[in-house]
């Protein structure tokens, strides 16, 4: 195991280095500046905008740059916003916590949902719920998540008022229940995509595991339909689910930022749009290193967990 | 747009403080109040509705501010744009600060210096100011003449990513004259410098004198000032609260507490403006489209902002077909200005034919109107020898007369004005194309390295309050050609040189007032801008707010939340 | 999206017997059917309508749908919607089209360069390969996106360059296993040299899941354009693509509704005709994988 998971670190380790080069050289070769937003608003002259591009080392060659930014990073550093000047890092987890409370409720919704869904998918193969499932996910893994994010503000914001139709709570009011009330709309939305796909896995693991000997045997031996689907195919089949949790972070991460810009929900997506279209270099970076680490994480703890849950599974990299 | 509601200050609020009229025109500063009193706006009648209402005797109740864009920028002499300011204006004093009459109220000072008053001597070149010796920094230090020797100084630091130092650069040796006077020389007069302290806020000395860095300081996340306001909290990505400073020097603050509400989209913005989660919306305010649906909203005043700004589209004299002034004239007058208005626009911005606002004292009223005429707009064409080619397109000696048209992705009126344009100057054999990009590209060295063919742009010629347009129009302005300056058209034209050189060293305002409406008509005649209108944001605020006031001389018009309180 | 399973099929298998079971599939016959009605709409449907997709009417602006001439009303400029939904369509589908095609050619360059030659060049490939799968994916494009002026051609290589690396991945590993058949070994034999091998051992050998990627490939491009568009990085005007009629929908969403929904709509359904088509061909090509 201990060899296992150092392998695993070591080739995580190199492939942070190489996304950092590529999201570098991305960002830096791209037109337009950090400054760009100061030279139309008519207060600052050219002359101050060559000073400030100057004294913020944009002038620089790239693979300096690029070198500061990397041994910066070494040491924890992970530089500071063009904009407010504060530490990214900093800047980073203020905007996290609002994201993961997005996150975790649209997983937690789309799990419990998908899991349904694709168990009872199985168990009545072909049925007609069975085929209303299977187009309804593959429905659902087609529509852009913001037009369903725009249609359910339509309907239940503008036209019913039953929900909010953004931020995370009102202000002055920041009561659990308003909280709750807010939340519904954007995890809605961000868990229709991942419903599709557990529900899709589910139906699959599910029907692999029901045709298994130990299933027909129980079966056999007289055990109630209702025993046999959860005292043992349910936990069989969630069993293989777990990596998908690990796998499913980068689209989660995308679906969020969209629901997020459709939901003006103050959390890393919007923050990352921001970052992006005031070329604040910094906390861009930071984000995109933020994220990439997640995924190297989840897929690392699907893995970890897929073993120790199966010791079946051969650990090879 | 109806013109019905004249905008009246609340009597006693904005009155001229220690400085009379005289002095003021004397500096050739601020338009005369009778200019004010014929100025028109769509605005509420705030003033006369809430006349009765008089402020709480502790500040009470909240306020909050809904923007589409997130302030961040907190050290107000960093870069910053304008929804920084609300916090710049809020949290921290200036020495005097800009009316909505164009008049400047002293702050921290107690007078502001004029040649009458021997503030400004020698020509313009020694300038002494009087300090109020009753403020203190809301961690209770007294201000003194050194913080602002300390500030003024940090400007022109080495390495201080200052926001801007013009002006500032001309400082010579500074003097603390006693812990409440201080004075400064100049390397050379400049007028404008005096409209430009009115937006240079004062930091303070004890806290950022021992920071190794000034570019990052503790200071830059959690502003200490001495404004109506202290910083209270922020969250990041959502708000940041403000809270009363009740050992305020002025008048003021009435609210317990100031929201700045960040909403990124203007459309979902004036949505919880409707439903209430926001008290106002300024800045970019409510798109055009809801104005009319807006000024029927139960409690609220809805309004349309003065602002400084014109809407216009700036070609690049460069260009081969842009250059030749026929082919200026011939678009302006093949653009149906009006109908951009109305439907585009809902008819809420006014047309102007200047690059002036309409309020200023030196804006030219008697400017010749634009008329959409295709007809005259061909036969200008016809005459400068450019002939219609395949498909009705015209050239001249091999070059066509096509160009592109540029503006910021994303924003949907100024596209649908650019596809409107298209098919407006189609007709006249004019082949334009769209080539629009994000704000971050645009505004960046294809802007101000003149890069671009034609743009769609919202832009100001001034210098802070002043009319001086020189950093817009002198031919020494042209970053391309080694000059300093936002003459990013490349305009060259020798009279208006000289006129902008005599009107930044005069002090008189008779001289300005003729020299700067000759220089308006130069323009109007050369189009090196095709002005459209003068910008008309969209505002509103819950009804009861009392105190808030318009105001064209601040870029925001939060710029004075310390003097509003709700009514009954 | 599901990940494509990469297992070998004989030549023998791509006939008869496949048809059948494809046209079998319900789903994907419909999916079918759509694509090619839509893009027959597409290519003929601006020809047969009154009205252009550029033509600017002021006087008609907001007109409801099933009003007058107007079928599907018209927009803030008074445009038909109709006509600029089949143009926007257009371009949409061969932005969905040209992206996948992009893609794959990357994607199969990547791929077969990495898993025939293996080595240090095979790992430094499909290091970056597995770098770039850590952005996900809006991120990756939204960068991108900042390096380009939106044009048709920079949107199409946009998408293809946040979208070849799955293909590269299944490619890779087929070509891996099928390089040591003894198909590849005869032929490697007989001389033949490793371009060739590519191209006419291994390549035709790899077909099936790389139709299905394929198919897959150009749903995701249609989605991707959407996004693109309504975050503001899109194609520009006076171009109509399906997202950013979406995006310039948004603001009239309480007034115009239907400007909104019509190309939404028209997004979903072709996005789930290719993935239909994408699942039926899986199904079709390879019987042994019951993958959702």
């Amino acid at each position: 195991m201990a060899t296992f998971l150092l392998r695993r670190f070591a080739q995580a380790a190199l492939l942070l280095v190489i996304v950092s080069m590529i999201g570098f050289a991305i960002l830096h070769l791209a037109p337009g500046g950090p400054l760009s937003q100061y030279a139309v608003d008519g207060n600052m002259t050219q002359a101050d905008l060559d000073r400030l591009a100057e004294q913020l080392g944009l002038n620089r060659p790239l693979p300096i740059q690029y070198a500061e930014w990397f041994f910066r990073m070494l040491q924890g550093d992970w530089g500071l916003s063009y904009r407010d000047q504060q530490p990214v890092l900093h800047i980073i987890l203020s905007h996290l916590g609002a994201t993961l409370e997005l996150m975790l409720t649209a997983t937690v919704l789309a799990m419990i949902l998908g899991v349904w869904v694709g168990t009872l998918g199985a168990v009545r193969r072909y049925s007609l719920f069975d085929s209303l499932a299977t187009i309804g996910a593959m429905v659902a893994l087609s529509i852009p998540t913001f037009w369903f994010g725009l249609v359910i503000i339509y309907v239940f914001s503008v036209g019913l008022d039953w929900l909010p139709s953004g931020n995370r709570y009102t202000i002055g009011d920041g009561s659990f229940l308003n909280r709750i009330h807010h939340l519904i709309g954007p995890s809605l939305v961000l868990a229709l995509v991942s419903t599709a796909v557990w529900s899709r896995y589910m139906r699959s693991s599910m029907l692999d595991v029901i045709n298994q000997d130990y299933i027909r045997t129980a079966r056999a031996k007289g055990v109630s339909e209702r025993n046999i689907l959860f005292r043992h195919a349910m936990r069989n089949a969630l069993l293989p689910m777990i990596t998908i949790a690990g796998v499913q972070i980068p689209t989660l991460l995308s679906g969020a930022l969209v629901t997020e810009t459709v939901f003006t929900w103050p959390g890393m997506g919007r923050l990352f749009l921001d970052s992006i279209s005031y070329r604040d270099y910094p906390v861009v970076m930071g984000i995109l290193m933020f994220s990439a680490v997640l995924v190297l994480l989840g897929s690392l703890l699907a893995d970890i967990l897929y073993s120790v849950a199966d010791p079946r599974i051969s650990r090879q990299g | 747009m109806s013109h019905d509601k004249t905008m009246q200050p609340k009597s006693g609020k904005f009155d001229l403080g220690a400085i009379g009229r005289r002095d003021m025109l004397g500096l050739g500063l601020g338009f005369g109040l009778t200019t004010m009193a014929a100025s028109t706006f769509g605005f509420p009648a705030w003033a006369q509705t809430d006349a009765a209402a008089t402020p709480p005797s502790k500040p009470t109740g909240v306020v909050v501010v809904g923007l589409s864009q997130e302030p961040v920028s907190f050290h107000p002499l960093m870069p910053g744009v304008e929804v920084d300011e609300i916090i710049w204006t809020n949290i921290f004093s200036s020495l005097w600060v800009a009316q909505p009459d164009g008049s400047l109220k002293p702050d921290l000072a107690i007078e502001v210096p004029s040649v009458e008053n021997g503030g400004i001597a020698e020509g313009g070149l020694l300038w002494t100011v009087r300090l109020r010796d009753d403020v203190t920094w809301h961690d209770g230090k007294p201000f003194t003449a050194e913080d602002v020797k300390y500030s003024l100084e940090l400007i022109n630091q080495e390495g201080f990513r200052s926001r801007t130092r013009v002006g500032h650069s001309l400082l010579g040796e500074i003097t603390v004259v006693g812990p409440h006077e201080i004075s400064w020389r100049m390397t050379e007069a400049f007028s404008p410098y005096l409209a430009l302290l009115a937006n240079t806020h004062m930091v303070p000395r004890h806290l950022l004198e021992g920071e190794a860095d000034q570019n990052s300081t503790a200071f830059g996340g959690q502003p200490v000032g001495t404004g109506p306001f202290k910083w209270d909290t922020r969250t990041p990505g959502d708000n940041i609260t403000l809270a009363a400073n009740e050992t305020y020097h002025g008048d003021g603050p009435y609210l317990d507490q100031a929201v700045l509400k960040y909403v990124p989209d203007m459309t979902s913005l004036y949505a919880q403006f409707q439903t209430g989660q926001v008290d106002m919306v300024i800045i970019s305010g409510i798109p055009q489209n809801f104005y009319a649906e807006a000024k029927n909203l139960p409690d609220r005043e809805v309004f349309i902002a003065p602002s400084g700004n014109i809407e216009l589209v700036m070609p690049n004299l460069d260009h081969p077909a842009l250059r030749e002034k026929p082919v200026r004239q011939a678009l302006y007058y093949a653009m149906n200005k009006q109908v951009i208005i109305d439907a585009i626009y809902y008819g809420v911005p006014t047309v102007t034919e200047s690059f002036s606002p309409r309020e200023s004292w030196a804006y030219n009223p008697n400017l010749p109107a634009h008329v959409y005429d295709p007809e005259k707009a061909n036969a200008l064409l016809d005459e400068a020898g450019w002939v219609r080619g395949d498909g009705g397109m015209r050239s001249k000696d091999g070059v066509p007369l096509a160009f592109q048209i540029s503006t910021t992705t994303g924003n949907q009126l100024r596209e649908q004005v650019q596809q409107f344009l298209m098919q407006d100057w189609a007709a006249i054999g004019v082949a334009l194309s769209i080539n629009n990009m994000p704000a971050a590209v645009i505004w960046g060295d294809f802007y101000v390295r003149s890069q671009f063919e034609s743009l769609l742009v919202g832009t100001s010629f001034r210098t802070g309050v002043d009319p001086d347009p020189a950093a817009r129009f002198a031919s020494t302005a042209i970053p391309l050609k080694g000059g300093s300056g936002g003459n990013y058209m490349q305009w060259q034209n020798a009279e208006a040189d000289a006129l902008m050189k005599e009107g930044q060293a005069s002090f008189d305002q008779e001289r300005r007032r003729e020299i700067y409406h000759r220089l308006q008509e130069i323009v109007r005649e050369e189009l090196p801008i095709l002005p459209i209108w003068q910008y008309a944001p969209v505002e509103g605020y819950k009804k009861g707010l009392v105190g808030f006031a318009p105001n064209i001389n601040q870029r925001q018009n939060a710029w004075n939340m310390g003097s509003w309180f709700w009514g009954s | 999206m599901a990940t494509i399973q990469a297992i070998p099929i004989s030549r023998s298998f791509l006939e008869g017997a496949v048809v059948k079971r494809f046209l079998s599939h319900r789903l994907a016959t419909f999916g079918l059917a759509t694509i090619l009605l839509l893009t027959l709409a597409c290519i003929v449907g601006p020809w047969l309508l009154p009205f252009t997709d550029v033509y600017i009417d002021m006087m008609q602006r907001f007109a409801a749908p099933f009003s007058g001439w107007h079928v599907l009303g018209t927009d803030a400029m008074g445009r038909d919607t109709l006509a600029r939904l089949l143009m926007a369509g257009r371009i949409s589908l061969s932005i969905g089209f040209s992206a996948m095609v992009v893609s794959m050619i990357i994607g199969l360059c990547v791929g077969l360069i990495a898993g025939f030659y293996g080595g240090i060049l095979g790992t430094v490939l499909m290091r970056f390969v597995d770098a770039m799968l850590c952005f996900p994916s809006i991120f990756l494009l939204l960068a991108i996106s900042a390096l380009i002026s939106p044009s048709v051609p920079a949107i199409v290589l946009l998408i293809a360059m946040t979208s070849w690396m799955e293909v590269a991945r299944v490619v890779e590993a087929q070509t891996r296993s099928l390089k040591t058949r003894e198909f590849t070994l005869a032929a490697q034999s007989y001389g033949a040299g490793g371009f060739r091998l590519m191209l006419r051992e291994i390549l035709p050998n790899a077909v099936a899941p790389i139709v299905v990627a394929a198919t897959l490939n150009v749903a995701n491009a249609i989605l991707a354009e959407s996004y693109i568009s309504f975050l503001g990085f899109g194609i520009q005007p006076p171009t109509p693509s399906w997202g950013n009629m979406l995006n310039s929908a948004q603001t009239y969403l309480t007034s115009a509704p239907w400007l909104a929904i019509v190309p939404g709509l028209a997004i979903t359904l072709a996005v789930t005709s290719f993935n239909f088509l994408g699942d039926g061909l899986r199904d079709a090509l390879d019987p042994r994988a019951d993958q959702p």
